[in-house]
């Protein structure tokens, strides 16, 4: 009796084994490098959820060249020692492509893993310009970067009429950038960076810098770095009776602002790119998202959902899952877009269009400001 | 703002965040104190003091409210609770690890960290929760100084909560016992003192403060998350070891220095915000070069 259940599990083992390989050559491996923990897990399981739509809808309409697509999703947990080992992973898993890439202090590091592995990354959300000169070639970014945003910021609270901004970040890759740039194009219209503050990442208590920021008297603060912080200074900067204009960069777009702000987030302007809520194209994608995950889409689905559907259509036109290829095909894109608009690489790899729009807090939610 | 302004905006700020890093600074030291173990899971507990504090006030705020009475409940419930959640480490990580040496027992101690924390990241999938409370934005107006309700109560809290310490530790049975264990353990034991019941309590007080640090942080920032214990939990070290490591008075100290430090660190001219860090280590490694004890601590001669 003993053996005889032992050479069944055996068999049906096998069985389970020998099924697994032969799946394995019908499908195509698709890494997603995402934060899905830590304090970005939101953005990331956001755009893991993307993808998994766009995986469904290829797959639905017959896969790429005969073959399904599979995901394997890998945690960076923003954090570039974490992304360096989720990187390796996706390579030494055989991935013929991977899409993502949020936090750029945690996407950066992994440029130069995929670039040996010369394994194509569409990046969807980071946005830093250092990941420009960090590309090795094999890296495509379909957000908007840094220099737009500040572009966009500067004409933004000009047209509001502020002479003095506070800049606020938080140190990392993409904050910094953001606020040097920022701090640049401000004092290239001969107006005044009255004060330029960094902040730890973590640290709960903001107020000595609240007082600086108080002191140097600006009409608004900008905070360039992500929601969990910038929704605490936003906070202490309101409780401590500051009255000036609050704006923050697209790392800080999430509801969940309003959550940590409470009342305090009211009337603060954030720059994002287009969420789907202001996407014409993305209505059905929205109500499939609402309906499968529960909740509205986050601010970089729209763009995570393009990637994958690019690289699916890289494959296809490539006609092969060959990296030069792919990357070939990747660099001569011109594609009318699916859900963000058109999209086009400069020579550096980058979206040749500025995608960024204004939204206001207004009753514990964005709502367009620039309309 | 003038600078006189600015000054005293700065010394307020100073004294709100010193008292967090006192509070969590005493767990160290009085840790440190009894069983020489530098206890790096002191800022989790920190953290789950926050989270239990929270769970505490959303089961009583229909009762007592959400605003300090209702806080003051949760954060008496969180300090019961992680109390005995820090005595129960003791007993599991650390008591069997009593008499192998320091560095085995401290790596327990890190191991007991991750556990904290990647418990609290599983049970909340990494999220920050939002610490509502019904706290108000009044405050006093001292001619252009503007000190929050809030900012008083908690100082004046940690106040009491250091008070009531230093009693216990200085005026009563078992505070006696305390010290002189953290002397001699093993003549405390010859003497009849039931060294493994002050070790105990010395665990559960020091918990307490934590929790208590961990509650009022979460309601007076409004937000709360796994890895919040971790800053704190090197800063109150900092704060531990600028006022000598083992002195209860010197921890108090330590954390309101490091907390006024940072506070007036991040005014300096010319130098940015990012330097601030950098400011209150270089007074840390200066304390250290003039008083390796630290500001209170006593140096101890061995005999050779």
């Amino acid at each position: 009796m003993m053996t005889l259940t032992k050479a069944a599990t055996t068999g049906a083992l096998l069985a389970i084994l020998s099924g697994t390989s032969v799946l394995a050559q019908d499908t195509i491996k698709i890494g997603v490098l995402v934060p899905t923990t830590g304090s970005e897990a939101t953005y990331g399981q956001d755009m893991a959820n993307a993808v998994s739509i766009a995986q469904a809808e290829i797959n639905k309409a017959g896969g790429v060249m005969g073959k399904q697509l599979t995901m394997v999703v890998a945690d960076d947990a923003c954090d570039p020692q974490q992304s360096v080992n989720a990187a390796t992973k996706l390579v030494s898993q055989g991935v013929a492509a991977v899409v993502g890439g949020y936090c750029s202090g945690a996407t950066l590091p992994t440029l130069k893993i995929f670039g040996d592995a010369k394994v194509p990354f569409v990046i969807t959300a980071a946005n830093s310009t250092k990941l420009i000169p960090a590309n090795p070639g094999n890296a495509f970014m379909i957000n908007s970067t840094g220099d737009d945003q500040a572009t966009k910021a500067v004409e933004f609270l000009g047209s509001k009429g502020i002479k003095s901004i506070a800049i606020v970040n938080e140190g990392d890759a993409y904050s910094q950038d953001l606020a040097n740039l920022t701090k640049k194009a401000w004092e290239a219209a001969g107006k005044k960076v009255a004060a330029f503050e960094t902040v730890n990442k973590g640290e709960q208590d903001y107020s000595a810098i609240v007082t600086a920021i108080k002191a140097a008297n600006p009409d608004a603060v900008f905070w360039t770095a992500y929601y969990a912080d910038g929704g605490l200074l936003i906070r202490q900067l309101r409780q401590s009776g500051y009255q000036g204009v609050i704006a923050v960069g697209d790392g800080s777009n999430s509801t969940k602002l309003f959550d940590i702000a409470g009342k305090a987030a009211e009337g603060v302007y954030a720059f994002s790119n287009p969420t789907a809520e202001f996407l014409p194209a993305a209505k059905d994608f929205s109500a499939t998202y609402k309906s499968q995950f529960g909740n509205a889409p986050g601010p970089y689905a729209p763009l995570t959902y393009d990637g994958m559907e690019l690289i699916a259509d890289a494959m296809a036109k490539a006609k092969s899952t060959d990296s030069a290829a792919l990357i070939k095909e990747l660099k001569a894109t011109d594609a009318k877009g699916w859900l963000a608009g058109p999209i086009k690489f400069t020579a550096q790899n980058t979206l040749a269009r500025s995608n960024f729009i204004v939204l206001v807090g207004k009753g514990n939610a964005w709502a367009r400001a620039d309309q | 703002m003038s600078l006189l302004d600015i000054i005293s905006h700065q010394l307020v700020n100073g004294l709100v965040l010193g008292s967090f890093y006192a509070l969590v600074a005493l767990g160290y030291t009085m840790i440190f104190g009894v069983i020489k173990l530098l206890n790096f899971a002191h800022g989790d507990l920190y953290m789950v003091g926050g989270f239990l504090g929270f769970l505490s006030l959303s089961a009583v705020s229909s009762v007592v409210g959400a605003d300090w009475p209702g806080i003051f409940v949760a954060m008496f419930l969180s300090m019961i609770a992680v109390g005995f959640i820090g005595v129960v480490i003791e007993r599991v990580a650390y008591h069997p690890m009593l008499a192998a040496p320091r560095l085995s027992i401290l790596i327990t101690a890190l191991a007991v960290s991750l556990v904290l924390q990647n418990t609290v990241l599983a049970l909340t999938g990494g999220q920050y929760t939002a610490f509502q409370t019904d706290l108000g934005f009044g405050g006093l107006n001292l001619g252009s100084l503007f000190i929050s309700y809030n900012q008083m109560v908690l100082v004046a809290t940690a106040g009491v909560l250091m008070i009531a310490l230093h009693l216990f530790v200085n005026r009563t049975q078992f505070g006696r016992a305390m010290r002189a264990v953290s002397i001699d353990m093993d003549m405390s034991q010859l003497l009849g003192i039931n060294v493994s019941a002050v070790i105990a309590v010395t665990f559960f007080i020091g918990s307490a403060l934590a929790a208590a640090a961990g509650t009022m942080a979460g309601a007076y920032y409004g937000s709360i998350w796994y890895f919040m214990g971790f800053l704190i939990g090197l800063k109150a070290f900092t704060a531990a070891v600028i006022g000598g490591i083992g002195s209860i008075p010197g921890a108090m100290l330590g954390g309101l220095i490091l907390g006024l430090l940072e506070a007036f660190g991040t005014q300096i001219p010319f130098i940015g915000s990012e330097w601030k860090d950098v400011f209150s280590f270089a007074v840390l490694i200066l304390v250290l070069v003039l008083k390796p004890t630290g500001l209170l601590g006593k140096s101890e001669q061995e005999r050779m």
